[in-house]
């Protein structure tokens, strides 16, 4: 079985890229390449789910590919299938989505070039979690980075694009660095397969241990967003194509989360708890920032953007927690934090790949990217709206949706390990749970800001009032993850009996979930029941319609209240920014925002004002203060260094000599 | 400290309730009697002011203050028309309030009913003529009860609202009022 479903992946995905390039017609190429890529996900999908359910290894190896690294070197354990199922969950309905969004590139040959690219992405983003030695890990890692640079700048004409790709090719790089150094330094054995270094792992030096687990984290973290590191996220996003920017949230990133628990879950004996409480601290830091960002923001995908940050930071609290524990000594407590932060990766791939889309949809039928010129969307594109809602709800983490269950054992797991641990957790974790509180509250806020400022109320504009709906394979490609989003909120013990066994492959074994439809921790042995809260939701809504159908003869349905204002138009609504200013007044501190006020008066008399103006930023003063050196300091050195190339071949022929002989003489030396 | 102090030295100094005092009280309780009747609730009142003065505004506060405090026979008034019994309009209507009158009288919620406050509702008053007046409230939407006075006194302000729901009282069988 997953040698076909392998051969079949990676078949389709190839034959798609091909495709892309040579097939005669644009229409085809276009339709030719993403159903190929489809395929390819579907089979990504049985690969992974065979795997994941048969629990058994599957292992390929070819010396064909880079031979003197050691060779093409593939395994697929339960966690790396867990992994690629999560890429082929967000890449499935992105590749359907794509059909019908890429429309408009028909006969360019950007777009042929943007298909071929997203089948390379796809690909390099299923390799990576099969891959076993650090040559294939990192050819992939590297793949993966390419290809999704280049589709971040395949929009030239979107402001920014260049300058968020080159953030972004500087941010992966420098945590390439940091993976190959970790890696070399964990191969310190000599072996760079990744067996040797499970193998070798638990005999690393204690100061081995913590360059690997920084240099994890730096160069895994910035995959992930984890704060600081994240400030690619916010750039890349809004620059790149909805599909793309829905696979680089929903699963890319997610690849940062897999590294990290590989290397530290995998390879690494268990660490000293201050490392896990740096974790959890770090993934705390990085929920709050992003979302209060997320609340702040108003450019609608830079919103989503902000909030994939504030839902890693939720995986590292819970991956945090993990190592904390693991190190603790722990077993049960350890495996249930990874089990958690498995459940939250799979469950915000689901919703946040689900959220892009619907935000390129809308983004598509408005003709803006801005949420203060949308408005009134749920009239004009209302199957757009319901799908996403439930993304909305889903990303509110409002039950029965997906988001809810992974938030809830979040809660539960810092509520727990105060209790069974160290009395020094029983006042820190409580600290930590207070945060991931108030994220949990400040997502509902941003959640409702999005939705309600983007589809209700009048349309602020022209290109709002002509917005149109998607076309039907757009709508189709919303409808698979929003029906994900529900199962895997109504049955989350299905995904979790399947991670308990991922990660007692890991060697952390914990106690059975409850089988069946109710959902009870062992030890802790607090309990959910989905299918109970929905059906009071349901109740509910039943009852509320029974009753406004009793009573319909009474209801009068007259026009909004207004006030009693003549006109109603949209200057009296609610806008994105003033939905977000109390927060932003509550917590000034943090975002320190610049007001500019300038008043214009008569030249006569000051006492008669023209005109007031008020302008207001939220520059993020952190990156600023953290970024700004270090981008001053590689200007610096580029100008020094870019004085060398004077553009003259003879100088350059000289150099060429010189360096060769430099070379010559370093050699003889060693 | 000074805050003490000061609240001990200064005393009460509101003032005695007026000779009619007892009356208004009995009146008051005389209309939430009949609004628990009629809406199984206290009164819901939404006060428009359509182009006063202020000076009928100034009574209709003194209904609210310490000496009255109609709040607590459940008199109150609201902020939107959506939650309101009845509509205390006041001041002749002006140019600019007509629509907005209008409107308010149209969301609010059947039964109900309205009350002009004061002399300039029925007549304009002093500003009768007035190129930004509209005219009178009953020209712009009907009226069950006019209270007369300039401005009138509070307590006849608590007459006029009695009179109106009992009026509704009157007319519920048939139909809701002329």
């Amino acid at each position: 079985m997953s040698p076909l479903a392998f051969a079949v992946m990676v078949g389709a995905l190839a034959a798609g890229a091909v495709a892309a390039m040579v097939w005669p017609s644009p229409s085809g190429a276009r339709r030719v390449s993403l159903a190929a890529a489809f395929v390819g996900c579907l089979a990504a999908l049985a690969l992974g789910g065979g795997v994941l359910l048969s629990g058994v290894t599957w292992a390929f190896r070819s010396e064909a590919f880079f031979q003197p690294l050691g060779g093409l070197s593939v395994r697929l354990d339960p966690l790396g299938a867990f992994f690629v199922i999560v890429v082929a969950l967000t890449g499935a309905p992105a590749s359907l989505y794509a059909i019908g969004y890429l429309r408009h590139l028909d006969g360019s040959i950007r777009g042929r070039t943007m298909h071929a690219l997203f089948n390379v992405f796809l690909a390099s983003m299923c390799l990576v979690p099969a891959a076993d030695n650090v040559a294939t890990f990192l050819f992939a890692w590297e793949v993966m980075a390419l290809s999704s640079y280049l589709l971040v700048v395949s929009e030239p004409g979107q402001e920014g694009a260049t300058a968020a790709g080159l953030w972004y090719a500087v941010m992966t790089h420098a945590g390439f660095l940091a993976l190959l150094a970790a890696f070399l330094t964990l191969g310190q054995a000599g072996s760079l397969e990744f067996g040797a270094m499970r193998a070798g792992g638990a005999t690393l030096p204690a100061a081995a241990q913590a360059i690997v687990f920084l240099l994890a984290v730096a160069g895994f973290g910035s995959k992930a967003g984890l704060v600081p590191l994240h400030v690619w996220l916010p750039r890349a996003h809004p620059a790149a194509p909805s599909h793309v920017s829905a696979l680089m949230s929903a699963a890319m990133v997610k690849l940062g989360v897999y590294g990290l628990v590989r290397v530290l879950f995998d390879f690494m004996p268990p660490l000293s708890p201050w490392w896990g409480g740096t974790l959890l601290a770090l993934g705390v830091v990085t929920a709050l920032t992003g979302v209060l960002y997320s609340v702040a923001e108003t450019h609608l995908k830079r919103v989503l953007a902000y909030s994939t940050v504030e839902n890693l930071g939720l995986v590292f609290v819970a991956l945090g927690f993990a190592v904390l524990m693991r190190g603790y000594g722990n077993g049960v407590l350890a495996a249930m934090g990874l089990v958690v932060a498995l459940l939250h990766t799979l469950n915000h791939a689901v919703f946040k790949g689900l959220l892009f889309l619907a935000a390129g949809a809308v983004v598509h039928g408005a003709r803006a990217s801005s949420l203060e010129a949308f408005g009134g969307l749920i009239k004009r594109m209302p199957q757009t709206a319901v799908l996403c809602l439930v993304g909305v709800l889903a990303l509110a983490a409002v039950p029965p949706l997906n988001g809810f269950t992974s938030e809830w054992l979040t809660f539960q797991l810092l509520i727990a390990g105060a209790r069974y641990t160290a009395p020094t957790l029983a006042i820190t974790l409580p600290a930590a749970l207070a945060a991931v509180a108030l994220v949990a509250g400040l997502a509902a806020v941003s959640a409702v800001r999005l939705f309600g400022i983007t589809f209700l109320a009048l349309p602020r504009t022209d290109g709002a009032r002509n917005a149109h709906e998607a076309p039907g394979i757009m709508r189709a490609a919303m409808v698979l993850p929003a029906v994900a989003c529900l199962v895997l909120g109504l049955f989350p013990t299905f995904a979790l009996t399947q991670l308990t066994a991922v990660v007692a492959e890991l060697g952390f074994p914990m106690g059975q979930f409850d089988a069946g439809l109710s959902l009870a921790l062992p030890l802790i042995g607090s309990r959910l029941w989905p299918i109970g809260i929905a059906g009071l939701v349901a109740a509910a809504s039943v009852a509320a319609a029974a009753a406004s159908w009793i009573g319909r003869g009474r209801v009068v349905v007259g026009p909004a209240w207004n006030c009693g204002r003549i006109a109603q138009s949209p200057r009296a609504e609610y806008t994105a920014a003033a939905f977000a200013e109390p927060l932003k007044r509550v917590f000034t501190g943090f975002y320190r925002p610049t007001h500019e006020v300038s008043v214009e008066v008569h030249p006569v008399s000051r006492y008669f004002v023209r005109a007031i103006s008020l302008r207001t930023d939220l520059v993020p003063w952190m990156e600023q203060a953290m970024y700004s050196p270090l981008v001053r300091a590689a200007r610096l050195i580029s100008t020094q260094v870019s004085r060398m190339h004077t553009g003259s071949i003879h100088l350059y022929l000289a150099l060429l000599p010189a360096a060769l002989v430099v070379l010559l003489l370093i050699a003889r030396w060693i | 400290m000074r805050l003490f102090t000061k609240i001990i030295r200064t005393g009460v100094v509101t003032e005695p309730l007026p000779a009619a005092a007892a009356e208004a009280v009995t009146l008051a309780r005389e209309i939430d009697r009949r609004s628990t009747a009629l809406f199984g609730r206290a009164l819901a009142i939404r006060h428009v002011d359509a182009g006063s003065c202020n000076g009928c505004e100034l009574e209709i506060a003194g209904l609210a203050g310490p000496v009255y405090d109609m709040e607590r026979f459940g008199l109150h008034f609201v902020a939107s028309p959506r939650h309101a019994d009845m509509l205390l309009v006041t001041g002749p209507v002006t140019q600019n309030m007509a629509v907005p009158l209008r409107k308010t009288y149209e969301a609010t919620p059947d039964p109900k009913l309205v009350v002009a406050v004061g002399d300039c509702a029925r007549t304009c008053g002093v500003f009768a003529g007035s190129y930004a007046v509209a005219g009178p409230v009953d020209r712009i939407i009907p009226v069950d009860v006019y209270i007369d006075g300039c401005p009138p006194e509070p307590f006849e302000i608590l007459q006029g609202i009695l009179a109106a729901v009992g009026r509704l009282d009157g007319a519920r069988s048939g139909g809701r009022r002329g």
